[in-house]
């Protein structure tokens, strides 16, 4: 590690400094990441609902026909799409695809039209 | 400069980078897979959803899925705690409570494929 340089950095004026596209795609990696582990637990509680037995299969069906459910259900899916193909760029970059500046971002506005694309798809299928 | 020992340490954390690739491919895969599945065939009813879950490779898809999430959450909440928090107790203690919580869920969705779907 560099020792050159001690000095602290100074006049730095933060809101001028803007966190590129793939600094957003991989902050919302993380967060959806942490999103989806929160979840957990009710996803297996609507899995094993579903699977006790009619009456709670019906319930459950019942659950997701509300608007909350079906709002909750969309952005479930937004955080999965979002977390499966950011996370597919991170594998494509440790093969050394999209490592550069450019490729970086380009990798990372794929991501962001790829969520967009695909949750609009998923609030079609919810809200048809 | 001092040189740089390699410790076990060191596999260590290779084997955590490994493991969470590994698990992030298969899960890419059964997600797209049940994705596939539930949109090109939906759920008629608890009986034909019944009859989807006791089929043997469908439960073994889902047990080693809730098997690697469990393991991949496990890597990736460590490393967000590791990134974010400073003070040691923090950590220490938020590592905890996602041990607790990771093997309660994994101790629960155990139960769920192998007496609920299994009824």
């Amino acid at each position: 590690m560099s020792t050159t340089n001690k000095r602290p950095l100074k006049n730095l004026y933060l809101p001028g400094i803007q966190l590129p596209v793939g600094g957003v795609v991989s902050i919302l990696h993380r967060l959806s990441g942490i999103l989806w582990v929160v979840s957990l637990p009710l996803m297996l509680w609507f899995l094993q609902q579903s699977l006790t037995d009619d009456s709670s299969y019906q319930r459950v069906s019942a659950l997701f026909a509300t608007l909350p459910i079906r709002l909750l259900s969309l952005i479930l899916v937004m955080i999965v799409t979002h977390h499966l193909v950011a996370g597919v760029r991170h594998l494509l970059q440790d093969v050394e695809i999209g490592v550069t500046r450019e490729g970086g971002s380009r990798g990372a506005w794929i991501v962001m039209l790829t969520v967009a694309v695909a949750s609009s798809v998923a609030g079609v299928w919810l809200f048809k | 400069m001092t040189p740089t020992r390699l410790t076990g340490s060191v596999q260590h954390g290779f084997g955590q980078w490994l493991l969470q690739r590994l698990t992030a491919m298969y899960l890419a895969v059964f997600a797209i897979w049940l994705a596939t599945a539930v949109i090109l065939d939906p759920p008629a009813g608890f009986s034909a959803w019944k009859a989807w879950f006791a089929y043997g490779p469908v439960r073994l898809a889902f047990a080693l899925a809730f098997m690697s999430m469990l393991v991949h959450a496990w890597i990736g909440m460590r490393s967000v705690f590791l990134d974010y928090l400073k003070p040691l107790w923090l950590r220490i203690l938020m590592h905890l409570l996602t041990a607790v919580f990771l093997t309660a869920l994994a101790l629960w969705s155990a139960h769920i494929l192998l007496v609920e779907a299994a009824r």
